[in-house]
């Protein structure tokens, strides 16, 4: 299955000894709407969604998919601490914006979207599920555009958000937003996104031997084991590099969109899912995508 | 592209405040009364009462609080669904699991919480575990159920209505052969104290009525298992649609216009005419703004009003899981060859021009409609066909 590869945008900020920066700013910059009542959760998926669409105005059938490992945390954080700490009622803004479909709405209003929005979620793996989505939606022609993200907050205390996460004491976590806009591929020209979805090792190392070519590149989502990255390296005839990245839910957006973000020419092959259900994308951009936005 | 394929159910589960399995929810819907628990949260600094649809019938009914009770009870209308679609455990292996839910295992997190509050206050810290993933894990170790595919839809409350649709297509489309799609909502303090806050609550549910004040919560577990093979009810879910509507974060535009250009989208793509639905299924939430948009999108698409049906009097609002919930009532009563009337509902509301049914009416083979609707501009109709 190939879709097109339209416009990506990727930013991931690492969380270290200062608080993260406020988004106020770029918000204001960059965005056709001023937001009012959302939270961080929500600046990060505007940002990106603002930031992947660059100005043009998507179709107002394109189909939005947004999705996170974990979610809204730093506001169900403070709706907790509101009724378990302070015996309160949570403030009615903090408590809509506990759901997932509250950033969908406000993605939707910044870029004028009226098609299908859904929010899902897999630990792990909320891309590939995300995608497996839209590509069965383009595939059926319910929309021929989808606009795929996924965004990972990181709320202080941060040793708090370690354990909460079961990540090591000493792990480099992270918030990012990663977008992808997917369409026909005549309109993306000869840029896209070939997706096998649900396959076991023996199939992921097969895949890779019949796409691999001399030049491309090879990366690994968080959940292929190190033994099986040395097999598919091997296959490739390139080192099993791993790419040192800071810790979030959705590690292999991260590795997806900063390649892409990197201005690269040529092929990626992202291998990633999760254990028993891995999922081989490759990400062909010979020319460069025309709208990413670094940071 | 390929031809779509036709999607049957071949398996309901169901566990409601009306009873446990689906023949003991549509006997006691068909029988009544009501039945709705005093509730209230304690400790807060105003009362916060409400009356509430609990899960009815044995260990169900120790505390709705309780750590345990997600995990002890999430399983069982999966396992009845399974059941009825006659699944042998090895097919059971890698199948695909879709859930909706808005508030999936946090009633476990909050139980977590409060006794690291009690223990250790001064480490304790909100949340303390987060994702998604609990409820497909949970499904999956006690069903047998393997590693497979997992989505977890948050869209509040059109969550598992978004779930039933998105495998229904990927079924349609050849992708997989068959799929588990489960609703889950269970009694939690953020739930209740959220919507508390909101002020939507009533003391009853009564859809489109002048009368009406507000919704009351449920909570329950719905379970669906749609496969390409045909099965033994009699029912194809014959697709669907969703759109988004940003009109406000908590209803859709009281002036009907994304409901009927969802209507209509889900009429055109199945090539119907509007007179050629049999009866709808609305969300029917009772909350003044909300019938108030969907009468509103009601009227512009059908000229001819087919029956109306409202399911929330029975059992509350179960949220995220209430699309597969009322779709699998909704099918039981289809399958019965009926149409349940709406309780509570006494008298037109002007303002809405639609008027649900107040008894029994018949339901014939053809096409059903079954409307939901969510937080966050979330709108979404399913298509069901009674095949015989």
């Amino acid at each position: 299955m190939t879709q097109g590869l339209l416009a990506s945008s990727h930013y991931l900020h690492r969380v270290g000894s200062q608080a993260l920066p406020t988004l106020e700013d770029a918000l204001r910059a960059e965005c056709r709407v001023q937001h009012r009542r959302v939270d961080r959760f929500i600046q990060l998926a505007v940002l990106g969604a603002a930031r992947c669409a660059a100005g043009r105005r998507l179709r107002e059938d394109c189909f939005l998919y947004l999705g996170s490992g974990v979610g809204p945390v730093g506001n169900n954080i403070m709706v907790q601490e509101q009724i378990f700490r302070d015996r309160q009622l949570p403030r009615p803004f903090n408590f809509v914006n506990t759901l997932g479909a509250s950033a969908t709405f406000y993605v939707a209003k910044e870029l004028g979207l009226r098609g299908q929005g859904w929010w899902v979620s897999r630990r792990g793996a909320s891309l590939e599920a995300l995608l497996e989505l839209a590509f069965t939606d383009l595939r059926l022609g319910f929309c021929t555009q989808a606009l795929v993200g996924v965004v990972e907050e990181c709320p202080a205390p941060y040793e708090d958000h370690r354990r909460r996460v079961h990540a090591p004491a000493d792990a480099v976590l992270a918030e990012g937003s990663h977008w992808l806009l997917l369409g026909a591929a005549p309109e993306a020209g000869d840029r896209g996104i070939t997706a096998a979805f649900g396959l076991d090792k023996t199939a992921l190392v097969r895949g890779l031997r019949a796409a691999w070519s001399e030049g491309d590149s090879l990366a690994f989502g968080p959940a292929v084991p190190d033994t099986l990255a040395a097999d598919l390296a091997a296959v490739a005839g390139v080192p099993a590099l791993r790419t040192d990245f800071a810790l979030h839910d959705s590690l292999a957006a991260a590795r997806l969109t900063h390649w892409l973000s990197a201005r690269p020419h040529g092929r990626l092959h992202l291998l990633c899912g999760l254990p028993e259900y891995y999922v081989r994308l490759e990400i062909t951009a010979p020319d460069r995508v025309p709208l990413e936005l670094a940071q | 592209m390929p031809e779509p394929r036709a999607v049957y159910v071949n398996g309901l589960g169901l566990s409601c405040a009306l009873g446990r399995g689906v023949d003991a929810c549509v006997r006691a819907m068909n029988d009544g009364p009501i039945r709705t628990i005093p509730l209230s949260l304690s400790g807060f600094n105003e009362p916060v009462r409400m009356p509430y649809y609990a899960m009815a019938g044995g260990d169900a009914d120790q505390s709705l609080f309780d750590a345990g009770r997600f995990a002890r009870l999430l399983p069982e209308a999966a396992a009845e669904a399974l059941e009825q679609a006659g699944l042998a455990s090895e097919a059971r292996r890698g199948l695909p699991l879709f859930v909706g839910s808005t508030s999936f295992e946090v009633s476990s997190a909050e139980a977590e919480y409060l006794d690291l509050l009690a223990r250790e206050p001064g480490s304790a810290f909100a949340l303390p575990y987060v994702g998604f993933q609990q409820a497909g894990e949970c499904l999956r170790e006690s069903l047998a159920l393997a590693v497979g595919r997992d989505f977890a839809f948050n869209t509040a409350c059109t969550a598992s209505a978004n779930a039933l649709l998105a495998a229904q297509r990927m079924i349609s489309l050849g992708v997989l052969d068959r799929a588990l799609v489960v609703g889950v909502e269970f009694a939690n303090r953020t739930t209740l104290a959220g919507f508390s806050g909101l002020q939507l609550l009533a003391d009853e549910l009564r859809p489109f009525d002048v009368m009406r004040q507000g919704i009351v919560l449920g909570e329950g577990l719905g379970a669906a298992l749609l496969s390409a093979r045909p099965g033994g009810l009699g029912l194809v879910l014959a697709g669907g649609a969703s759109n988004s509507d940003t009109f406000s974060v908590t209803s859709a535009n009281p002036d009907g216009s994304s409901i009927s250009a969802l209507l209509r989208a889900v009429l055109g793509q199945a090539g119907l005419a509007p007179d050629q639905v049999r009866g709808i299924k609305t969300h029917g939430t009772a909350s003044p703004q909300n019938d108030l948009g969907e009468a509103a999108g009601l009227r512009q698409v059908f000229g001819a009003m087919p029956p109306l049906t409202a399911l929330k009097p029975y059992l509350g609002h179960t949220l995220g899981a209430c699309g597969v919930i009322e779709m699998a009532l909704f099918a039981s009563a289809l399958g019965q060859g009926h149409l349940p009337p709406v309780p509570g509902f006494s008298r037109e509301d002007p303002a809405l021009g639609v008027r649900p049914l107040t008894a029994d009416a018949p339901a014939p083979p053809g096409h059903y409609l079954l409307n939901y609707f969510g937080f966050g501009g979330n709108n979404t109709a399913l298509l069901l066909e009674k095949t015989a």
